[in-house]
């Protein structure tokens, strides 16, 4: 190779160099984006629309060669089954309940928690374990402390002269155990998120009104409420997605019983495709689920979240 | 009259602000689970189990043993693996996937949105069957690999949206003062955003590390026996028969643990961080 042949070599491969360059520049973005959209694709998309052509088939784990399309028919056997409602109506009452007290008493937390006062950054900080403790630990401890006879619960009532109920056994008591157990991480869960909204209420208008007279009540209605209610909005509705989901706190304390008494949807849909491996029928479960899910949020949105 | 009081005792009064009493009466609601676990986890066999129960016994360290000795050891190591590998790919796939989202434009953006909305809600009951199905066809069951890929379905949306909140909080200006001197796109994200959003990235490092700790649903159906983690491990001492509630509450302290000064540590990031996708997504 003469010497300009190399010259002129290197002057493209330059070119060429600096074209990729303003190439991968211009496209910078795409490529930091892509990967995650790839594998969102893999991981989640891909699964969910396999769950949807599943709630259509008969597939089952126990004969997995011999599954064919069925039509609706898994719809029908839901629509057929004696537990549906009372497993809809759990679901609905777990989430409802629970997500309505740990509002409540996560406003009156968060309330107290935006007191200026010494530490107040310590008493924050300690409020946020149960958040961050493993469900599983949660759960197992709370079935220690439900326990009829060596749990803490009944013998704290028992020095206080108080009924000792059967909790984990009693049908009308096992979803308020849930719920109970529930409200430990959920209270300082929303009262964190509740927080950060009202610590952003302006104080001069707190202000302005108080000087117009408006009393501590007046205050808390006309003022610190509307201005929360988008925080509150998407606290309820990131804290109800968490109670459709919940299944260590129900599976390893009451594991939906007594009888369907604290079956959800959730555990439902897991007892059928993992534990009786009927997948197809399962899928069909998770497709109600998602209905009422999406059903719940626009609920949620029309109640709390439409901007005026 | 309160500037002879010296500073110290001018504080005190806080103390003793009703707030403060009815916050310190929460968090003792709050440490009752921990400290069951605390006691139970130093007791004897008997004692954990005794009826009516005793609330303060003799020591042992028993419980810890036998937790050593069996298999919960070797899924403390696993869970300190499948956590960093998750923490890791999370953050490396979703970072800068969460500054494209906070800048400008590309193909897919709008499906991405909405995509990661919509798997945020969707429980992961709905992925888990088909997920087991074909990983099972691509041996990806009871491997680090699948376990990893199988938490970045709920983790992997979390990052980009946190992310995005994050970036979106660097002023736009710095980034193209430094494209104005010449700097690529590249350079401006690696050399800029991304040093001004470090907060935000270990906040979010953390707060995935210790859901992956924490993580029970998937490991139980996607784990197998060599990749079992703590979570799912921390079960086997409650069978339906026999409940050796010592060595469970002993197991439960090495989950709770590593939690605590994690979370003590960065305290002020994670308010920051639990909140900035809420207030701001």
């Amino acid at each position: 190779m003469s010497l300009p042949q190399l010259g002129r070599h290197l002057a493209l491969a330059r070119r060429g160099g600096q074209t990729v360059l303003i190439w991968s520049d211009r496209h910078f973005l795409k490529f930091a984006a892509w990967p995650s959209l790839v594998i969102m694709i893999a991981i989640t998309a891909i699964p969910f629309a396999l769950t949807l052509a599943l709630a259509f088939t008969n597939y089952d784990l126990v004969r997995y060669d011999d599954w064919r399309f069925i039509d609706f028919e898994n719809f029908r056997i839901i629509g057929r089954t004696r537990q549906t409602t009372t497993i809809i109506l759990n679901t609905v009452y777990l989430v409802v309940a629970a997500a309505t007290l740990e509002a409540a008493f996560g406003l009156a937390l968060a309330m107290l928690m935006a007191a200026k006062v010494r530490s107040i950054g310590l008493i924050r900080s300690l409020y946020l374990l149960p958040i961050m403790t493993s469900p599983i630990v949660v759960a197992m401890t709370w079935r220690a402390m439900f326990n009829n006879n060596a749990g803490w619960i009944n013998y704290f009532l028992g020095v206080a002269h108080l009924p000792q109920p059967l909790w984990l056994g009693n049908p009308l008591l096992a979803m308020p155990a849930v719920i109970i157990s529930d409200m430990w991480t959920g209270v300082p869960f929303m009262a964190i998120l509740l927080l950060a909204g009202l610590l952003g209420v302006p104080e001069h208008i707190k202000e302005a009104a108080a000087i117009d007279g408006a009393g501590p009540l007046q205050i808390f209605r006309y003022i610190i409420l509307p201005w929360i209610r988008p925080v509150m909005f998407v606290a309820v509705l990131l804290k109800s997605l968490d109670l459709f989901r919940k299944f260590e706190g129900i599976a390893v304390l009451t594991s939906g019983g007594p009888g369907f008494a604290s079956t959800t949807l959730n555990l439902h849909v897991y007892n059928t495709g993992l534990r009786y491996h009927q997948l197809g029928l399962a899928a069909a479960w998770g497709v109600v689920m998602m209905g009422v899910i999406g059903t719940s949020a626009l609920v949620l949105y029309f109640a709390l979240g439409r901007t005026r | 009259m309160n500037r002879t009081v010296p500073d110290r005792l001018r504080r005190l009064p806080a103390l003793f602000d009703w707030r403060v009493a009815l916050l310190v009466m929460g968090l003792v609601v709050i440490a009752v689970p921990y400290v069951w676990i605390t006691l139970t986890a130093f007791k004897h066999r008997v004692d954990a189990a005794a009826v009516p129960p005793v609330l303060v016994s003799p020591v042992t360290i028993e419980n810890f043993r036998t937790i050593f000795d069996g298999p919960y050891l070797g899924s403390l190591v696993n869970t300190a693996i499948i956590t960093f590998t998750t923490t890791i790919a999370t953050l490396a796939i979703g970072v800068p996937a969460g500054y494209a989202f906070a800048r400008g434009k590309f193909p897919g953006k709008m499906l991405l949105a909405g995509w990661l909305l919509f798997s945020r809600m969707m429980p992961p009951v709905i992925f888990i069957v088909p997920l087991f199905l074909y990983f099972q066809r691509l041996g990806l069951i009871n491997t680090f690999t699948g376990l990893t890929l199988a938490y970045m379905t709920g983790l992997l949306p979390f990052t980009v949206w946190m992310m995005a909140a994050y970036f979106a909080d660097v002023p736009e200006e710095l980034e193209e003062a430094a494209r104005v001197d010449g700097a690529t796109r590249m350079q401006s994200f690696t050399k800029v955003a991304l040093p001004l959003a470090l907060p935000g990235v270990s906040t979010v490092g953390l707060l995935i590390a210790i859901a992956s700790l924490g993580e029970y649903f998937i490991p139980f159906i996607l784990a197998g026996i060599d990749t079992t983690p703590a979570s799912v491990g921390v079960v086997n001492y409650v069978g339906s028969n026999t409940i050796n509630w010592g060595a469970m509450a002993a197991a439960s302290l090495t989950l709770i643990v590593p939690v605590f000064v994690l979370t003590l540590v960065a305290q002020k990031g994670m308010i920051r961080g639990l909140t900035a996708g809420a207030i701001k997504g």
